[in-house]
């Protein structure tokens, strides 16, 4: 990239299955707060603000009604995005490389617990062709899990070990919703959902908000000692339609990844990456995704899971903040791995920092069975 | 009829129909700050609005935690807002409004206006006065409450109405 654009400040909410107490602008606002006081900057000091919400999710057209005042965009500029917040982070990107804005707040949030997930999920799918077919994002990933696992002979105990280590690397992470012990026996005797998804293999109803601070090299170096550099980053889209898709091979994150590799000088994901989070909001997608990913090959995800290369004190620890999996919203899922991604490259990820951190990775999808996927690469030199 | 008549009906096309009827049901949170005026007017009848620090602005729809103007932190100060003032510009519709908790359109007679409240800020409200020769800017009025406590809990609609006072 032409200017190197960093990430000066991040801070989430604690993750909470329901936030009744709150409106969305004051979910928000706890966060964005935090990157005020970090920064020392105030709401006039910020150029432009990029949030991410979903319409359907907060009820009403123009979601971001409730956080003009928050985000400081009173007769101001900003941007809304949708999806996940990591395209939010993307588009801030580009407008701190576009020269025209300075200081970038980035913003999304979201609160499942004020709608219905399956009726707006049902509403997210093609409303002639495929909305009639009754699904939801959670029967969709089914199919699948169940074309993916067949394909390549992926076992719902390899599944059940992502949900284990995810809730366990929760456990070192204070902002978690779900910390738990379990074992690979208490996912697999979970309730069924839909065949091969149980309960414990996919994610709680969940509320919260993320917010980071974006800006150039020169200014960064004023507003703190540990910037964090974005040295890479990508996005893909497939097509909609399921019947279209080859399900068992995620080949828009394959594209994404690549894109934001080559942009950051990687060849070997799985030697050069320090820390990797990524947004798995079903288990079986965690072995997909680090397919996708490049982290092994087609078909090899199950092992990588099975193995310790993934695991904390591992080659390439994967989500040491538990990632998705204990609770996390759609819209925010993938910011939240920019965040942690950022703290561990400061070293403040606490109980669950990966020692000596230099490149880490962030993925955010959004879409049914992951038809968008976003990837940033980030560095601390 | 002359083709191209404002009145001729254009041909129909030919619809395929499909039917969604899924109810979409939200749970919205007032949150604390507006959440604060609602309970105000369930339980006491009063109509509070908060004030900037820096500005002293009041914010009257809707309270919020930052300031839109000087974008600092609102804190929490609270004002009791009069209610009474003065019709500052009014309107009415002769065509019937959306009932959003019907969905339906509905013939709403109580004409829509802006009040200058006697602190010198501006409510949304409707007036009770529906002779549109009667309706003058600059009239004086005063909120009508409801009364049925079981009724209120509606926020800005706990007032039915502004009604022209004599003074």
């Amino acid at each position: 990239m032409a200017e190197r654009v960093a990430i000066v400040a991040v801070a989430q909410t604690k993750y909470h299955p329901n936030r009744a107490d709150v409106n969305e602008g004051e979910l928000a606002y706890e966060a964005i707060k935090q990157v005020l006081e970090e920064t020392g900057l105030t709401l006039s000091d910020i150029d432009s603000a990029v949030t991410c919400c979903q319409d359907a999710w907060d009820g009403r057209t123009i979601a971001s009604l409730n956080l003009q005042h928050v985000v400081g965009a009173h007769f101001g500029h900003e941007f809304t995005v949708a999806e996940d917040g990591i395209n939010a982070a993307y588009v801030a990107m580009s407008q701190v490389l576009s020269g025209h804005h300075e200081i970038v707040l980035v913003e999304s949030h979201m609160k499942e617990s004020q709608g219905d997930k399956s009726v707006i999920e049902n509403a997210a799918f093609d409303a002639i062709l495929m909305r009639q077919l009754g699904l939801d994002f959670t029967s969709a990933a089914a199919l699948q899990a169940r074309h993916y696992m067949d394909k390549y002979g992926i076992t719902p105990e390899q599944c059940a070990k992502a949900v284990v280590r995810n809730h366990g690397n929760a456990k070192n992470n204070p902002l978690a919703q779900e910390p738990m012990d379990i074992t690979v026996d208490d996912v697999l005797g979970s309730r069924m959902l839909a065949s091969p998804i149980r309960l414990l293999d996919t994610k709680p109803v969940s509320d919260g908000a993320c917010a980071l601070v974006m800006t150039t090299e020169e200014k960064a170096k004023k507003l703190t000692k540990k910037p964090v550099w974005i040295v890479g980053v990508s996005n893909c889209y497939e097509t909609h339609y399921l019947g279209d898709r080859e399900l068992a091979d995620s080949d828009a994150l394959v594209k994404a990844a690549k894109k934001a590799y080559s942009m950051a000088g990687i060849n070997d994901p799985l030697s050069q990456i320090d820390v990797a989070e990524i947004s798995t909001e079903y288990s079986y997608q965690e072995p997909l995704w680090m397919e996708g990913l490049g982290f092994c090959g087609r078909g090899e995800g199950g092992k990588l899971v099975d193995s310790r290369t993934i695991e904390m004190g591992g080659k390439l620890p994967v989500n040491p903040s538990g990632g998705v999996l204990p609770g996390n919203p759609n819209g925010v899922a993938g910011m939240a791995r920019v965040a942690e991604a950022v703290l561990q490259l400061r070293g403040e990820a606490g109980d669950r920092q990966v020692k000596g951190a230099k490149v880490a990775l962030a993925h955010g999808y959004t879409g049914i069975c992951g038809q968008h996927q976003a990837v940033m690469i980030l560095a601390n030199m | 009829m002359a083709e191209g008549s404002p009145t001729k009906k254009p041909e129909q096309p030919e619809y395929i129909r499909i039917k969604f009827d899924l109810p979409r049901p939200y749970h919205w949170s007032t949150g604390r700050y507006l959440g604060k005026l609602y309970a105000e007017a369930k339980e006491n009848k009063r109509l509070m609005a908060n004030r900037c620090p820096k500005c002293k602005e009041i914010r009257v729809h809707a309270p919020t935690p930052v300031c839109p103007k000087c974008k600092v932190d609102m804190g929490w100060d609270w004002v009791e807002l009069p209610q009474t003032g003065t019709v500052f510009q009014y309107t009415y519709q002769v065509y019937p409004l959306w009932d959003p908790h019907e969905g339906r359109r509905c013939s709403n007679p109580h004409p829509p206006a802006i009040i200058l409240l006697d602190n010198g800020v501006y409510l949304r409200h409707l007036l009770e006065e529906t002779d549109t020769k009667k309706l003058k800017e600059g009239m004086r009025v005063q909120a009508v409450w409801e009364e049925d406590y079981d009724k209120r809990g509606q926020g800005f609609q706990d007032i039915l109405y502004f009604r022209t006072i004599e003074e």
